[in-house]
């Protein structure tokens, strides 16, 4: 039988909380995506500074790819929100989360020198939101509760029958 | 809690219980919740997204359709900066130069799925092309007068670039080509439309008469020296096309802006911009001008046109006389490019450079207290002199004036909302920034310019002149 970490209540509801507060995050960012006919990832990507602004533009230049990589991002986005939410294969959700994220992050780091033409809503050193969002992902995988409130507690009760 | 999960963790084998279910869809209310505020808000939002989209698509005329005629260097800017732009397909793209201009900017289209003929005439262009609504025309200035009569004639709304022509004649007939068709015909001077300068205008001078009565302005744009533009010698142009299209050279072709008879030199490729701005805020034209100039520096060949020009207006305004001087220089980038509007309470200064600019207080004049509260200033910060060599400021060095920024940021491209403006009026949602007869009489105060370099004595404009 596997072992979980034993949460205080207090403990257990601060991380579920943080759990279900990112994972509707992703959904919401997730269904506006599919909800709007006009959103396409493509101005995001072109603005993309840094060493890998040759990749991300790349893909927003390539009509074959870009359809794709739209269509991923968004459904991506609503898979992980869902399973946040549900706590249902919360550890898969938690890992493509920080993963997504950190594609988010390296196409357009808020490093110095780097300027951008579309407008941030606040003011980010190095640190912005997708880095914050992504530690707190991280400290989710460390801490996961699915197991325990979520989807994920009966697949982790029928296989420690 | 803490002792009912810790029951469910350590005595897994009683199955799955009532508890377990509680447990495991625990969370299943919020997607509960998720959906009724998504649909909260979808309802909240719907109005506002209906206005939105019959702003930017109104019925009958879902898309714009959009052409291309001249793709150099200013066409390739625009062309990107449509690209930013909704409910537009691009049909076509002529320019004379197939192997590269033409070539580069019908593959940046296709790129985006707009599927574009190309042309090397633009008279094929108008006659094959049957379902175009607007065109941008980008082309040397020369040419500007005989592409917008035919396109406004083929019955398309043109977005011409500055200067809308070489000549006077030219202008006038691209003015009353607009007038014959009832098209819309926007001039390319795209500050017009710059949130910054629209501030400026709208609410520091006309509304806050912030400046108090301006006295003087000042303006130049200076750049640094550059070498003749060359092209690749893969991609030359035959001379037989070059001639029929009115050039003598590849050179020719490539340095227009330099000649006689195809452009207008620095004073008219820059400083028409942004003497543009002197007749807008003034509200007014110029009585006369004088100026000095010359090809100083460059070869005579190869620079026609003038490569230093600085040139004194005198301005009957409302208020009184205002005299403006404008410079340009090639050879040196000091300072670079701005305009300022110097008055009795206050000095404007601003440029398209971005966001560069601010707004002084003269020390005499009265507190700007409630421009700052009005959002039309950010707040003073005081201008000290900065002493680092350890001289010792004299007592009669006057005391710097306070400082404020304009609060209006301006991060998009600079052409994009004069282009916005544009395709907006074809709608018929906005009225044109910079229609022909603001161009026309923005050519008359530039043109005149080099007339009087040329017949190095002060010229005085007739009020007729500006009409049109």
């Amino acid at each position: 039988m596997r072992i979980d970490k034993k949460y205080s209540n207090w403990q257990l509801a601060a991380l579920v909380t943080l759990r279900i507060l990112i994972g509707w995050h992703f959904l919401y960012e997730g269904i506006s995506k599919l909800m709007n006919p006009q959103w396409s990832a493509a101005s995001f990507l072109l603005e993309s500074k840094w060493i890998f602004a040759g990749i991300f533009k790349g893909i927003a230049e390539n009509p074959s790819v870009l359809p794709i990589v739209n269509v991923l991002n968004t459904w991506g986005l609503i898979l992980i929100g869902l399973g946040l939410i549900l706590g249902c294969l919360s550890r898969i959700a938690t890992v493509a989360g920080i993963s997504l994220i950190l594609l988010y992050y390296v196409c357009n780091p808020p490093f110095i020198g780097l300027y951008y033409a579309i407008p941030s809503e606040g003011n980010y050193l190095i640190v912005n939101k997708n880095l914050v969002e992504m530690a707190a992902l991280f400290v989710l995988l460390l801490f996961p509760t699915g197991n325990i409130i979520g989807v994920n507690h009966f697949f982790h009760k029928l296989r420690s029958k | 809690m803490d002792e009912k999960r810790d029951d469910s963790q350590s005595l897994p084998k009683k199955g799955i219980e009532r508890r377990d279910f509680i447990q495991g869809l625990a969370t299943l209310p919020i997607l509960g919740l998720f959906t009724l505020s998504w649909l909260d808000k979808t309802i909240h939002d719907k109005p506002k997204d209906l206005a939105r989209s019959q702003r930017t698509i109104p019925e009958g005329l879902s898309d714009i359709n959009v052409a291309f005629l001249g793709t150099g260097e200013q066409g390739y800017i625009l062309l990107n900066d449509c690209l930013k732009l909704p409910g537009l397909r691009f049909r076509a793209v002529c320019d004379i130069w197939e192997s590269y201009n033409q070539k580069r900017a019908a593959q940046v289209l296709k790129k985006y799925k707009h599927e574009v003929n190309t042309y090397m005439d633009y008279r094929e262009m108008l006659t094959e092309e049957k379902n175009l609504d607007a065109v941008i025309i980008a082309t040397p200035d020369f040419w500007h007068a005989d592409h917008t009569v035919a396109c406004l004639e083929a019955n398309l709304h043109v977005y011409c670039e500055k200067e809308m022509s070489n000549t006077l004649e030219g202008a006038r007939i691209m003015v009353e080509a607009a007038r014959r068709t009832g098209k819309l015909l926007q001039i390319g001077h795209q500050r017009r439309s710059n949130p910054r300068y629209l501030h400026c205008y709208n609410n520091l001078i006309k509304d806050a008469g912030i400046l108090g009565r301006i006295t003087a302005v000042k303006g130049q744009w200076n750049k640094a020296v550059q070498p003749d533009i060359g092209w690749p010698k893969k991609n030359i142009i035959d001379s037989a096309t070059l001639k029929k299209y009115g050039y003598e050279s590849m050179h020719q072709f490539r340095n227009w802006r330099w000649y006689k008879g195809l452009g207008g030199g620095p004073i008219v490729d820059l400083g028409s911009h942004q003497i543009d701005i002197f007749n807008w805020f003034l509200d007014a034209q110029p009585k006369s001008v004088m100026a000095s100039g010359g090809t100083d520096y460059y070869s005579k060949d190869t620079h026609e046109w003038y490569d230093t020009v600085l040139a004194i207006y005198e301005y009957e305004t409302e208020q009184g006389v205002v005299r403006a001087n404008y410079q340009t220089l090639t050879t040196n980038s000091s300072e670079g490019y701005f305009e300022n509007f110097l008055g009795d309470q206050g000095t404007l200064q601003i440029s398209e450079s971005a966001n560069r600019g601010g707004v002084y207080r003269e020390p005499t004049a009265p507190q700007w207290d409630k421009w700052v509260s009005l959002g039309y200033l950010s707040a003073p910060e005081k201008v000290t002199p900065q002493i680092t060599s350890g001289a010792v400021l004299d007592v009669r060095e006057t005391i710097g004036p306070d400082r404020h920024d304009i609060p209006v940021t301006f991060n998009d491209p600079y052409h994009l909302p004069h282009l916005a403006n544009f395709f907006n009026a074809i709608r018929g949602l906005e009225k044109l920034n910079c229609p022909y007869d603001i161009g026309y009489k923005t050519a008359v105060t530039v043109l005149k310019v080099n007339q009087a370099v040329e017949k190095a004595r002060r010229l005085e404009f007739d009020p007729l002149e500006f009409q049109i």
